[in-house]
């Protein structure tokens, strides 16, 4: 009989427990090392000498009492705001175009308005640079104010800013339920009465957790104001400044520490938000569908349209500089400013640097992140390590990129630390990266976990079957759009960050996004801005791909989808 | 189906166990969630070759229990023992038994062979070996000639019909089985039902199902377990506990019954208003007040007026049965009688007819009062 050979297999239950168990403390380990060591190390500079001596809060008494130091709360708190009032208006009107007008050419729409993130930061301060500088073209539109300080910057950041914010409103303003308007519609309510009383209402906390979102990316972002900032300085400028300028790290770790409040605090709102709006719609929901109104519809195209425009634009100036002989006195087409004459090593061995970045840090952080995530949510026990995994995983939202360098410089050079051979090496980089951009990927791991079948595990574990041989033969290939969302994210925010990782190449490491910023203060501008479009083009492939690669794997391999 | 079925199976030799070798004993086991006490104090013996089900209403503790015999939950004390190993400790792995889940949890990215392949592949089987037993078990669910489909592309009943095969594949000695016939429709629901009963019968495999439908409890049971709150209401056959319900709960909760307020009088005795009963013997005090059940089967109804007699104020037109809705006269009650069709034409039915009322004293049993409430 069959069934004898079935049975005579033992298994080794302990061994299970046991892996399961080495698994979780290696996630733990690595935000541990990746993250909590790092902050632990740059808070207590913050209170340190530069003899490394405790002085309690004198830093912080010293800061206080500079104002050129001061005055960039409230320079910060000033771009911030205003960013977030022009980033979060528009983002809104944009789509409210997309969800709830039939407005046309919306597909078109959203592929443009989602170029900016394919870019780095420092682009759209170098095109901003181009095109209101002191030789733009458009100087005269700023009716003779500069473009070097709070105006550039907000435009600049609004930029890319835009996408995140756009991205986060569709999704609130997606969420309707056709009932309420139709009740509200047949009780005679006026268009603006729905509006204030059904759509605002239902978009709220996806509004409120826009703003902090957007706040955050704006009072955190280097690029922009270290290109188009001139003498307006903010946090995130100071902290470099104070680090690589004038070598004073104390001070860095205080600039820091205040960085890190506003981030900390809108994350603490954005949890609070989130934990609020569970089950807001319920599952009887009938989507509402918007029907043509000519007028509105049009208003909307014209918008949304400008809007796509002045991203267009803003690109492609960036392009057409970084192929114009000598902007503006000779604008033949060249291909001169590609091969970098201003970096002493070559560009193209940065950007390669960036690529192996990337590529390490997709490949790397996907699997550690969604396998961390797979473990939090598909295991049993071990309750508090997947807990205080998962709170983990969610703190690098919180932490702005400049403050994650600094801390790392803190904790991985210091004399005696079993780490510190990672200082300068391309791996440092990769992690810093994967726990830098480490949330949004295992919030996107835990929602495609969660609308797994439950039993999966369980069944497997009936049948004897090892937990990584389910995970590998169908929880990963299940979540696989997920899995190639979070690789294709992971790598475009690798090739394009600049903030984190300034403080931590060397000269074997030097990224593509710091050769930009480089070339920029060695005055190549138009280098710059061909290694910033290179970075951009570079994402963009990458995106393309990883669209064509979802569509072919979606209709081919994974056929089961929909066999029907 | 059964063709197929019998001459696959004749060339199996059937186990043989005597019926009342214990397959799995649970000893005293409790669950505790935080405060909440899902499982309290259960005891239990599972014979081998048994097919067993836990029937309660939901939230009574019986999943609870099903997966705790599973290891997929972790009771807070007691001890289970399957074939004298006491497996209270052990994880899921090291447990010997097949489960099939409610959401049948097929792998979706897996063809149907592959589905029931899983368990087969991670022992080292040969190929060929594996293809034969899947073979072999597709046809046992009469599934031959899907073993190339995805599951999406299979029809409910037919997807749990590969989850069940994908848990007899290994030959465990215990299968589990959660709620499996709820997600299907109900035409659906009751074909299944007799083919996982033949099934299980032929193959001999112990068998423990969760269930909240009675009637699926009813039919294929060898035994249910009545549970509620936590704790075991009563264990027995399925004419054990439709007859001989040990509570007012157990009573209530399977088929239909009418619960009269009474009196408890001497053995065998109570009192309806001021008027006395005959009834089963019972342990109640004289003077207690109790409920009496009786089925509405039982009630006997005739034209001539008796001792009892009640007006009726509803009829329902059920097929086989009218079922009467009477107002008792004297007590302000109300009870429920089932006509079978060809008897209502004798009592010429219409409401407001004042119709007499006969309560076999060997269909009524006393409870306690106010206990068959939940």
């Amino acid at each position: 009989m069959i069934a004898e050979s079935f049975v005579k297999s033992a298994t080794k239950p302990s061994l299970e427990s046991l892996n399961r168990l080495l698994a979780l403390l290696a996630g733990v380990a690595l935000l541990v090392v990746g993250l909590l060591f790092p902050l632990v190390t740059m808070l207590i500079k913050s209170l340190q000498d530069r003899a490394g001596d405790f002085i309690g809060l004198a830093n912080f008494a010293h800061y206080f009492q500079t104002p050129a130091l001061v005055n960039s709360i409230a320079n910060s708190l000033r771009v911030a705001l205003m960013t977030t009032g022009v980033v979060v208006g528009l983002a809104f009107l944009c789509a409210y175009g997309i969800t709830r007008t039939c407005m046309p050419g919306k597909r078109l729409f959203r592929m443009l308005a989602i170029l900016p993130i394919l870019a780095p930061s420092l682009l759209p301060a170098i095109s901003l640079v181009y095109l209101f500088g002191n030789q733009g073209f458009l100087r005269d539109l700023l009716a003779g104010q500069s473009v070097y300080g709070p105006i550039g910057i907000v435009m600049g950041m609004s930029f890319w800013i835009f996408p995140h914010a756009l991205m986060l409103l569709t999704t609130a303003l997606t969420n309707s339920d056709a009932r309420l308007y139709e009740a509200a519609e047949a009780l005679g309510t006026p268009k603006w009465r729905t509006f204030l009383t059904i759509t605002l209402p239902g978009v709220r906390y996806g509004l409120i957790s826009c703003l902090f979102v957007v706040f955050t990316l704006a009072i955190t972002d280097f690029g922009v104001p270290k290109i188009i900032g001139g003498q307006f300085s903010v946090l995130a400028t100071d902290v470099y400044r104070q680090v690589v300028g004038q070598q004073n790290f104390q001070m860095g770790a205080v600039v820091s520490v205040i960085l890190l409040l506003p981030a900390v605090l809108s994350f603490i709102v954005d949890r609070w938000i989130q934990r609020r709006q569970v089950a807001q719609l319920s599952a009887r929901a009938v989507p509402w569908q918007p029907s043509p109104s000519p007028l509105r519809d049009w208003i909307f195209t014209l918008l949304c349209y400008a809007v796509a425009g002045a991203i267009v634009l803003v690109i492609g100036t960036a392009v057409y500089a970084s192929l114009v002989q000598f902007w503006p006195y000779n604008l033949s087409i060249t291909f001169e400013h590609y091969t970098f004459q201003g970096m002493a090593d070559g560009g193209w061995g940065a950007w390669f640097n960036s690529l192996k970045l990337a590529f390490s840090v997709a490949l790397v952080g996907t699997l550690v992140i969604f396998f961390n995530a797979w473990l939090i949510e598909k295991s049993e026990g071990f309750r508090p390590l997947r807990q205080g995994l998962h709170f983990m995983a969610m703190l690098p939202m919180a932490v702005p990129g400049m403050v994650l360098g600094l801390a790392y410089i803190f904790f991985f050079n210091q004399a005696g630390n079993p780490f510190n051979w990672l200082y300068g090496t391309l791996t440092i980089l990769v992690l810093n990266t994967l726990v830098h951009f480490y949330t949004v990927c295992h919030l996107t791991s835990v929602t495609a976990l969660k609308q797994l079948d439950p039993e999966f595990e369980a069944v497997g574990a009936s049948l004897k079957v090892p937990f990584w041989t389910t995970f590998c033969r169908v929880t990963l290939p299940v979540s696989l759009p997920a899995v190639l969302d979070i690789s294709v994210y992971l790598f475009v925010n690798a090739m394009t960050t600049v903030s984190a990782v300034v403080f931590l190449y060397n000269s074997d490491t030097r990224l593509a996004s710091v050769a930009v910023l480089h070339l920029d203060e060695a005055g190549y501008f138009a280098s710059a801005a061909a290694m910033a479009v290179l970075i951009f083009l570079t994402s963009l492939v990458v995106k393309l791909l990883h669209t064509a690669l979802t569509h072919v794997l979606l209709n081919n391999a994974q056929r089961w989808r929909h066999a029907c | 189906m059964h063709t197929t079925m019998t001459s696959l199976l004749a060339a199996d030799t059937p186990t043989v166990m005597t019926p009342t070798t214990p397959h799995l004993t649970i000893e005293a086991v409790t669950k505790r969630f935080g405060s909440f006490t899902a499982l309290d104090g259960i005891s239990l013996t599972i014979n081998e070759g048994e097919f067993v089900c836990f029937l309660g209403p939901s939230g009574c503790g019986k999943t609870t229990l099903l997966r705790t015999i599973a290891g997929l939950t972790q009771q807070t004390t007691g001890t289970l023992i399957q074939r004298d190993k006491d497996i209270s400790t052990l994880p899921t792995q090291a447990r010997d038994f097949g489960i099939v889940f409610q959401s049948y949890a097929l792998f979706p990215n897996l063809t149907v062979f592959n589905n029931v392949a899983y368990g087969l592949r991670n022992r080292r089987v040969e190929r060929s070996r594996i293809q034969a037993r899947v073979g072999e078990l597709l046809a046992l669910v009469n599934l031959t000639g899907s073993e190339n489909k995805y599951p999406a592309a299979l029809s409910g009943g037919q997807q749990q019909r590969v989850a069940l095969a994908r848990a007899l594949a290994t030959e465990p000695g215990l299968l589990l089985l959660d709620e499996p016939l709820s997600a299907l429709d109900a035409r659906v629901r009751g074909h299944l039902r007799s083919q996982i009963k033949a099934l299980q019968a032929r193959l001999g495999v112990t068998t423990i199902m969760v269930t909240h439908d009675q009637e699926e409890a009813l039919t294929m049971a060898d035994r249910i377990v009545v549970m509620n709150h936590g704790v075991i209401e009563q264990v027995g056959t399925p004419a054990e506990i439709y007859h001989q319900p040990a509570s007012a709960f157990v009573a209530s909760f399977i088929g239909s019954m009418n619960f009269l307020e009474v009196t408890a009088q001497g053995d065998n005795q109570a009192l309806l208003g001021t008027m006395p009963c005959a009834c089963l013997s019972h342990t109640l005090k004289v003077g207690q007040a109790a409920q009496l059940a009786i089925r509405p089967e039982a009630v006997a109804l005739s034209r001539q007026a008796g001792a009892l007699n009640g007006e009726v104020i509803g009829i329902e037109f059920l097929g086989p049965f009218q079922r009467v809705t009477l107002r008792l006269t004297d007590v302000d009650q109300t009870l429920i009688a089932d006509v079978p069709s060809r008897d209502s034409t004798d009592l010429n039915l219409y409401q407001g007819q004042v119709l007499g009322i006969h309560l076999p004293a060997e269909a009524a049993r006393l409870y306690p009062a106010g206990s068959s409430q939940q």
